[in-house]
């Protein structure tokens, strides 16, 4: 899809500097971050990087220790910079005391719905979210997935223009996964700008345009999907016989990420080297039999990227 | 406007959670009992043939003075379970966190949850005392100094009390608050006896220390101020030189301590709303 044209707009959140401590454990250090008006953005991170302080933080939980942070262009102090803001918590949890219907009203209450479009459009946010015709429920009755539901049907009642969602598919099964999915897609479709914090790779894989990957407190890779799975790749090279002479060859072009059977993983910096590959194995002696490209998936990158280093 | 819908919130929490249902059906039960005790004792000290004039009116202000005690302890009670987990139990359980990203202040979210609260106390207070004084005045004629007077202190002190574990409800866990505000509410309580005993002997040593305890702590002090206003004028006027019931004064409350006891409320919820602004949730 084109990004949009126009003059560019405020960030729909932005972190500038953002560090939080609790006590002496650092939850962020020096978090800068930007999210682009429609954006679906993913963050990533390991449990305990921070992912969960840095959505409190936007959404006025939590207050930052140093550094800025926005929303929608105000700074999330305000209560204003929250009216077009929905939140689903990492943990859902809920008044359980009330019915479905009754939190949601709730809601729309706070989030300031007139009057005359609550009924209409608590049916159509549950409709939504699967939870049709459970609405007078109490939502002590609610399996953790309804919950979960009920969650997401509260955070998109006020038609928001910035929706923070935290681990939105945890409790949920492969199909409910598949339904937010196309829920995040739709919300994409009508410009609604998607911050998902995940440690479901393949989830963020699937819907994000963009991600931050964030480790202990520090982010330590932004950019876009595409980008970053296609930053680092590799050549799998598949022979008739593998030996030592022919790994110090392949170490000219690349390093040697791994051997097996008659196959050898060759990172590289650029893919473009794969023709000098194959004519240096082929004038050697060795019989090629394959010769391609391997893209790395964003779990070796991030793999790579939290448990590297200074680990 | 969106403190109204936090109010209103809290209150079907309440009746949600049968709280209503039960305080309504347990003090209806209260009442009835006090009704039957108080018609039984009136009619036999009125019959005793050894008292004189005065017997009767002691005994129907000991019983009046004695049933209030009991309501003020019970909307006491009421007051610091409704407050102690107020915010924390929100905050522990995870529920505050959809609710406070609306766009409304903390401030909008306490203010909210206290005026329910005070509504739902002074229903209570002012149902349950009204019915015991009318049954007083049905029965024996009981005519306090000033009933009004002394309920509007007995709400003061339930207001007190629900303030201060509000407050304490927005830094400390549900249950060390709890700890907190019940050790507090019982030390002012014998502060209170002790204050008395104080004076009885004419200590002043033990009189003061109840007054400081009183000081930091007023609960004990309104309840002191409310049961002035709610003996009869003959009582009183007797019990100076026979001495009085103890956990009632005989002397009306100090402006300075009416004073003591309108602040108190009105510092620790500006406390509140300033621990609470704070607060990482």
């Amino acid at each position: 899809m084109a990004p949009r044209a126009g003059p560019p707009a405020a960030p729909a959140l932005e972190l500038t500097g953002v560090r939080k401590a609790y006590g002496q454990q650092v939850a962020l250090d020096d978090v800068t971050l930007r999210v682009e008006p429609g954006e679906v953005f993913g963050f990533l991170g390991p449990n305990g990087a921070g992912k969960t302080t840095a959505v409190k933080i936007l959404t006025g939980l939590v207050h930052a220790g140093d550094g800025e942070a926005r929303v929608l262009g105000r700074p999330v102090g305000e209560p204003a910079a929250r009216r077009r803001i929905g939140y689903l918590p990492e943990h859902f949890r809920f008044q359980d005391w009330a019915t479905g219907t009754a939190l949601l009203e709730f809601h729309a209450r706070l989030a300031g719905l007139p009057a005359g479009q609550r009924p209409a459009r608590i049916a159509e946010v549950l409709e939504l979210v699967g939870l049709a015709g459970r609405g007078r429920q109490r939502i002590r009755t609610y399996s953790k997935g309804m919950a979960q539901r009920i969650g997401l049907a509260q955070a998109l009642l006020g038609r928001p223009e910035l929706v923070l969602l935290d681990e939105p598919t945890s409790a949920l099964d492969p199909v409910g996964r598949r339904e937010v999915r196309d829920l995040i897609g739709r919300l994409r479709e009508q410009g609604v700008t998607v911050f998902l914090n995940s440690h479901l790779l393949s989830e963020v894989e699937l819907v994000c345009d963009r991600v931050a990957i964030i480790d202990r407190g520090r982010i330590v890779r932004t950019g876009r999907l595409a980008d970053l799975v296609g930053s680092v790749t590799a050549v799998r090279v598949a022979l008739d016989r593998v030996d030592q002479p022919l790994l110090d060859a392949l170490g000219r072009y690349g390093r040697v990420q791994s051997v097996d059977g008659g196959s050898v993983v060759l990172v590289v910096d650029d893919v473009d080297v794969a023709p000098a590959v194959a004519d240096c194995v082929v004038r050697a002696g060795y019989r090629l039999f394959e010769l391609v490209p391997v893209q790395r998936s964003l779990e070796e990158v991030f793999l790579g990227l939290v448990h590297g280093g200074d680990r | 406007m969106t403190t109204l819908v936090v109010a209103r919130w809290t209150v079907a929490e309440a009746v949600s959670r049968r709280l209503v249902l039960a305080a309504i059906l347990l003090s209806a039960a209260f009442v009835g009992l006090f009704a039957l005790a108080f018609s039984i004792l009136y009619d036999r000290a009125e019959a005793d043939p050894g008292g004189d004039a005065l017997f009767a009116v002691f005994a129907a202000t000991l019983l009046t003075v004695l049933g209030l005690y009991a309501v003020q302890f019970l909307a006491a009670f009421l007051a610091l379970l409704l407050s102690a987990g107020a915010i924390s139990g929100e905050v522990e359980s995870g529920t505050l966190h959809a609710v406070l990203a609306r766009p409304l202040g903390r401030g909008q979210y306490l203010l909210g949850r206290w005026i329910a609260s005070v509504a739902l106390l002074t229903v209570y207070v002012v149902a349950m005392a009204g019915s015991l004084l009318l049954v007083a005045r049905l029965v024996a004629g009981y005519q306090p100094v000033d009933p009004v007077r002394a309920v509007a202190l007995l709400v003061l002190e339930t207001v007190l009390l629900l303030t201060a574990g509000l407050l304490g409800s927005t830094f400390l866990p549900t249950l060390a608050n709890a700890v907190v505000l019940f050790s507090l509410f019982g030390l002012a309580w014998l502060a209170g006896i002790v204050e008395f005993i104080g004076q009885t002997v004419a200590n002043q040593t033990l009189a003061n220390l109840g007054i400081a305890v009183s000081l930091v702590f007023p609960s004990d002090a309104v309840w002191r101020a409310a049961s002035y206003y709610l003996q009869p004028p003959a009582f009183l006027g007797e019990a100076v030189t026979r001495g009085g019931i103890p956990f009632a004064a005989l002397t009306p409350p100090t402006t300075a301590l009416l004073l003591w006891a309108l602040a108190y409320p009105v510092a620790t919820l500006l406390l509140a709303l300033r621990t609470f602004a704070r607060r990482d949730l």
